[in-house]
């Protein structure tokens, strides 16, 4: 089966004073039509670069993105022209961000923005996309869809928000969402809302979502299956269930223990030691042995490559299976 | 039985909504209103709630950062409100503050060295002589280098700052510090060695916190009892262990029931809250929360609710005992993968296996 998605060895680095910082070191993804990919992992691990990767977002100079694939619905977006991937962007292929007023125009009403959209990619006329428009914000749970695409951004809560950007980002049916951070900057009882909407609108309509996080909680919830990052490269990729129960990379383990849990009682926290490696000088070996408890000589000197540990599994460590 | 440490008594704050050319009072934003609480030496308070619910206007009204509208602090017996100046600043000695964002609060054209020594002079804690040891002994304390005390605060990340925040709170050796959402802006890894790291210190200088934050799961494991507010008003109080077996307002139980728990098995019937947080300007009437509650009646619109106490154990709902026993908080997982993660885990805080 072909999937809707997939990336190779992607490599995108970005020019500093002091060199050049590779954000994301070789990384692969795989994303079937109608799946839910999460990637998770902490500031600076490259997730959020990967996404721009993917949708052409990464401003060159100083960005330079580089990969052996990068195929969608089976087209080559490293092969296509800036006008090309314009017109796939909002369309096949939509973003949604942290911050929703990064994609909403403040000098426009929501409704006209929406309707803009869908006006230009599928040459309805005005009315028509403007009904199209409250229809969406309609599907988006905004009470009073009507008047509110008559409001202006500013108008609006930053819930209220993220659900006009989730309906403009969705007027054009895309086939994949890509979702970064998409509930961060959010209260946790609209967080919930937010999140169960994403659930609800993937149901009816059958996208694929790439969920970009830090947050292993938003990962459990929404996610089919995971690929986490460290220091630009992926150390582990396991269907959910398995991330969760019998995960194998150290770093995965250590990020589950640092959590605290709303289900129990803990006395400490098996912190992580040590801070994220400088990216322009990334240790030898395993960029994760400084930090790790696992280490052994070999993970000073030699990267481990991505290694099967079980059932669509794998994990970039020389110590797995950990007992 | 002795008196508190820190003692709150209907305390209000309302912050004037000014509008147009000539600065015309239009609204009270009403951030505080009417909150009691007490804190022992050595204990944590948590104050917890989303945007606008008043726990960092609390936080600053403890520290007489800002005036009260109405109401009373008392710390080791003082009344706050009533302090001079220099009166004040004595007590700053003894309550410290911890922020959010370390970086905003650390200036950035001092050394970490003069940072953590301008409280020792300030206060008159140390001869000149003897303050570079003791910003020694103050770094060592929260996992910093000696050496660290030449550097700048912008070659720090973000999980070092915020140590040299606590150190330099610590350097007055006070028996009070509010830390203000002090791990929200950190990774998970970060946070979880700056909540070690505060528990520790606890233990070791016996201080009280008021830790103010968004999070719950972060709450139970800090806190020894939390109050959990919602635009301006404490809704519950209790112990933690007992807000967690069973929490009683509505507003906990769904606050509880929204957080995303990091395990697929535990994707629940949630119950989710419509719309947003009312504005504070124009809270409504009767109890503020009645307009999101699933389980409100007429009288909820009309008559704000007393917040009721039973067994140390207190919260404002007119519904409080008809509400289902069931608890939102998603039972811990058991068995042999979760013993193994656990056995795993622990080799972090062993640094080896």
């Amino acid at each position: 089966m072909t999937a809707l998605l997939e990336v190779e060895d992607l490599r995108t680095s970005f020019k500093v004073e002091s060199g050049r910082f590779q954000a994301v070191d070789g990384i692969d993804l795989r994303l079937e039509a109608g799946r839910t990919l999460g990637v998770v992992g902490e500031s600076g691990c490259g997730k959020s670069v990967t996404a721009l990767s993917i949708m052409g977002l990464v401003a060159s100079p100083p960005g330079e993105v580089a990969a052996a694939k990068i195929r969608f619905e089976g087209r080559d977006l490293l092969a296509l022209s800036a006008d090309a991937m314009r017109d796939l962007r909002g369309d096949r292929l939509a973003m949604i961000f942290q911050e929703p007023m990064t994609s909403l125009n403040p000098a426009f009403t929501v409704g006209d923005q929406i309707a803009e959209a869908i006006q230009r990619h599928r040459g309805l006329d005005r009315a028509a996309a403007w009904a199209r428009a409250v229809e969406m914000l309609r599907r988006v749970h905004i009470p009073a869809a009507e008047a509110r695409a008559h409001d202006y951004p500013h108008k609006l809560s930053g819930g209220m928000r993220q659900r006009v950007m989730i309906a403009m980002a969705l007027a054009l049916d895309p086939k994949l969402l890509i979702a970064d951070e998409p509930t961060t900057a959010l209260d946790v009882t609209v967080q919930a809302q937010i999140l169960d909407l994403l659930r609800r609108l993937r149901a009816e309509s059958g996208m694929a979502i790439l969920i970009i996080t830090h947050d292993l909680g938003v990962i459990a919830e929404l996610a089919d299956d995971v690929t986490v990052m460290y220091a630009g490269k992926v150390v582990e990729r396991a269907p959910v269930e398995a991330l969760f129960e019998a995960p194998q990379h150290p770093y995965t383990i250590g990020l589950l223990g640092s959590i605290p849990r709303l289900e129990r009682e803990q006395a400490r926290l098996d912190a992580i030691e040590g801070v994220v490696p400088n990216p322009l000088s990334p240790p030898a070996g395993c960029r994760f042995h400084p930090r790790c408890p696992f280490a052994e000589a070999r993970c000073r000197e030699a990267e481990p490559g991505l290694g099967p540990v079980g059932p669509s599994h794998f994990a970039a460590c020389w110590r797995t299976p950990l007992p | 039985m002795t008196a508190p440490l820190l003692e709150a008594r209907g305390l209000v704050k309302h912050f004037p909504v000014r509008r147009g050319l000539f600065g015309r009072v239009s609204g009270q934003v009403r951030a505080v209103d009417e909150i009691d609480f007490t804190l022992a030496k050595g204990e944590t308070l948590a104050l917890v709630g989303e945007s606008g619910c008043g726990k960092s206007t609390t936080g600053r009204l403890v520290l007489r950062l800002i005036e009260p509208t109405a109401g009373e602090v008392r710390f080791e017996g003082q009344a706050v409100f009533d302090l001079s100046d220099g009166q004040v600043r004595a007590l700053r000695r003894k309550m410290q503050i911890v922020f959010q964002d370390p970086y905003a609060s650390l200036n950035p054209r001092m050394t970490v060295g003069e940072i953590l020594s301008e409280p020792l002079a300030l206060h008159d804690l140390a001869p000149a002589a003897e303050r570079p040891a003791r910003v020694e002994r103050l770094l060592r304390e929260v996992g910093l280098a000696p050496d660290h005390a030449r550097r700048y605060p912008h070659e720090f990340s973000g999980g070092q700052r915020q140590r040299i925040g606590i150190a330099r709170a610590l350097a007055v050796e006070p028996a009070l510090i509010v830390c203000d959402e002090p791990v929200s802006a950190l990774d998970v890894s970060i946070q979880a060695q700056v909540l070690n790291l505060l528990k520790a210190l606890q233990g070791r200088f016996g201080l009280a916190y008021v830790f103010i934050a968004h999070d719950l799961a972060v709450v139970r494991h800090v806190a020894d009892r939390v109050a959990v507010m919602y635009l301006g008003k404490i809704v519950e109080q209790a112990p933690t262990k007992a807000l967690f077996a069973a929490p009683r307002h509505p507003y906990t139980r769904a606050l509880l029931s929204a957080i995303p728990v990091p395990s697929p098995k535990a994707r629940r019937n949630r119950v989710i809250l419509e719309g947003d947080v009312p504005s504070p300007i124009d809270p409504p009437p009767g109890c503020r929360f009645h307009t999101r509650c699933a389980y409100a009646v007429p009288r909820c619109k009309t008559e704000a609710p007393a917040l009721v106490e039973r067994a140390g154990h207190a919260v404002a709902c007119h519904r409080a005992d008809e509400l289902p026993a069931e608890s939102p908080v998603p039972r811990a997982e058991r068995g042999p993968g979760a013993e193994r993660l656990a056995r795993l885990q622990a080799a972090f805080s062993q640094g080896r296996e």
